[in-house]
């Protein structure tokens, strides 16, 4: 019993790094331009709309998550075999991480902008300089909080996998959630600010971002405060809600019996199409239809 | 004949002969396996082949729509195929892992590989009905947006028509209820076939290389552990990424004409993981030279 009420406490810890960790990646990815909106900050200026937003999008955020991720979790397992505290070994690791994805960052966001040079699009070294730290330092977090989940699961509750491996794995699953879940919020409602809100983009439309802000033009800073207060945190209760469950089911009730877990989890599943047909029903009556009723030519 | 001179690109076109190749090329890798270790290599390439179909197959139903749904311009979820397959699949190979660990070693071997799959393939499945509810979740709430399908009239679930709830000027938006289930149908078969492909590996390595190193089996454990996991990992990459190309950009889920064409693309997964199995066994398999 005792195990089991340790093995809770370690997993609600795991699940809080994830929210922070979830969070966090969504928006580092949005400051640069990371996700799927990369292909209208690249198309902007191909339509004569040159702008001052940062693009380092040359890898898909698991991909990317799993490698630094993996490098964070590596260098920490590396320095712990060389009996270094744990605490600093993981913040060790993370800091050497965090200075590939900088150095990535850089040479993703002068390669892609010079692309465009025929375009007229300048390559802004203070925007290099102002936006790189920036997703440094949300990259810092997001993988922090990754590797030391991962840490946790290896360690106290005991999972086979090495801790290079765990990371390897929740750096593409943190990526895959906070890029399925945060996206849409940053290339609809932020990049399109200007389109009416409650409808897609209509694809005529498709280029013509948002470049210009309050007071002057808009950079990447103003999207990541945007996006964070929806878009992220969204992103962090996704990837928080993947990690607390999927541990939970199997602290608790792995050891009762294995089928048990495997039950809980199809429970689980249910109640989640059930919220989720809700939601769809809910919209569906709440903001009603676009257009009157006809046949639809699928 | 020229590029230009080509008919249009058939996405859905069938071609029997390559098929054809692509099985006979699988049973020659397969036969290859049979010669080098018959027995306990031949069952293990084996799994990785099923395994390997699993995820190609499951792939199919996992409701993608790239850069077109991040603009709320089509439905699906907004980020690549290879991507969400694959962070479905390890996170439910993440559980089978963990279930492998916990059980008796007594139990019959077929109850543990039942167990252990179905561990996987929930966890693969919990993954993709979380995030497909957030999906939809941001899309209602967080900007007013109602799912619409652009490829059928009707969901085939429920009922509900999809035209009228499409906004001006795009395919559809969101995640209707078909997508959903498609997800986490995609999320459970990739979920079980990484894992099906882990624990096939694990009792490989286990078996075969305590003698190879000249170690006892407690020692060889972590070892194993981690190599069974590396090539499940890779192996799930390989079949999402062949599988992502047999789509081409953006799938909407099982309702989707691009899903008719999976008997291609389990041909294709069903070589790759002939062929990448057969250097996973081959590592523990002395050459008889």
């Amino acid at each position: 019993m005792e195990h089991i009420v340790f093995g809770i406490g370690i997993t609600a810890l795991a699940g809080a790094l994830a929210t922070v960790a979830g969070s966090a990646e969504d928006t580092e990815s949005n400051i640069g331009s990371q996700g799927d909106p990369n292909s209208q900050v690249q198309l902007a200026p191909q339509m004569g709309f040159l702008h001052r937003i940062f693009n380092k999008a040359v890898a898909g955020e698991p991909p990317a998550y799993g490698l630094w991720c993996c490098l964070g979790a590596g260098l920490a397992w590396a320095f712990m075999a060389m009996q270094f505290n744990a605490v600093l070994a993981i913040v060790l690791g993370c800091v050497f991480a965090t200075f590939v994805q900088g150095v990535y960052a850089t040479t993703a966001y002068v390669g892609r902008t010079a692309s465009l040079a025929k375009f007229g699009q300048p390559v802004y070294v203070d925007i290099l300089k102002s936006m790189t730290t920036v997703t440094m330092a949300h990259a810092f977090i997001a993988i922090f909080c990754t590797v030391t989940l991962c840490h946790l699961i290896n360690t106290a509750l005991g999972h086979p996998f090495p801790l290079p491996l765990l990371g390897l794995i929740w750096g593409i699953a943190l990526g895959a959630a906070g890029s399925a879940t945060g996206n849409p919020y940053y290339g609809k409602e932020r990049q399109y600010q200007n389109q009416k809100f409650g409808a897609g983009v209509p694809i005529s439309a498709s280029g013509n971002i948002v470049r210009y802000a309050e007071a002057g033009e808009r950079n990447s800073i103003d999207n990541g405060w945007f996006t964070a207060k929806i878009g992220g945190s969204a992103s962090g209760i996704c990837f928080g809600l993947i990690v607390f469950l999927e541990l939970w089911r199997t602290v608790v009730f792995e050891a009762i019996n294995p089928w048990y877990a495997i039950i809980v989890g199809v429970i689980m599943i249910l109640i989640f199409t059930v919220i989720d047909r809700y939601i769809e029903v809910w919209a569906r009556k709440t903001y009603g239809p676009y257009t009157a009723p006809k046949e639809a030519d699928a | 004949m020229s590029a230009v001179a080509a008919k249009p690109a058939a996405g859905g076109a069938m071609n029997p002969g390559a098929m054809a190749v692509g099985i006979i090329l699988t049973l020659i890798l397969v036969g290859i396996c049979y010669v080098m270790s018959p027995g306990v290599g031949l069952m293990a390439l084996i799994g990785v082949v099923i395994g390997g179909i699993l995820i190609g197959f499951g792939t199919h139903f996992v409701p993608v729509g790239g850069a077109p749904a991040a603009m709320g311009q089509a439905p699906g979820i907004a980020t690549g195929v290879a991507m969400l397959a694959t962070g479905a699949g390890v996170a439910g190979l993440f559980g089978g892992a963990w279930a492998a660990e916990t059980l008796p070693a007594t139990m019959d071997p077929m109850m543990q590989l039942l167990i252990v799959v179905c561990a996987g393939g929930v966890g693969g499945g919990l993954m993709m009905a979380i995030t497909c509810m957030m999906v939809n979740f941001l899309y209602v709430f967080g900007m007013g947006i109602p799912p619409a399908s652009g490829k059928v009239a009707n969901d085939p679930i429920t009922g509900d028509s999809q035209a009228e709830y499409k906004s001006q000027g795009t395919e559809g938006h969101g995640l209707p209820f078909v997508s959903f289930v498609g997800g986490v149908i995609g999320g459970t078969l990739g979920g079980a076939g990484g894992t099906l492909i882990y624990f096939e590996l694990l009792n490989l390595y286990q078996g075969a290389l305590p003698d190879v190193m000249n170690v006892t089996a407690a020692q060889v454990l972590p070892i194993a552990v981690s190599l069974a996991g590396m090539f499940a990992v890779g192996l799930f990459l390989v079949n999402a990424v062949l599988t992502a190309y047999n789509i081409t950009g953006t799938i909407e889920g099982p309702h989707d004409p691009k899903f008719k064409r999976w008997p291609r693309s389990i041909v294709a997964s069903a070589v790759a993981s002939a062929l990448c199995g057969l250097c996973a066994v081959l590592i523990v398999v002395p050459l008889p030279i």
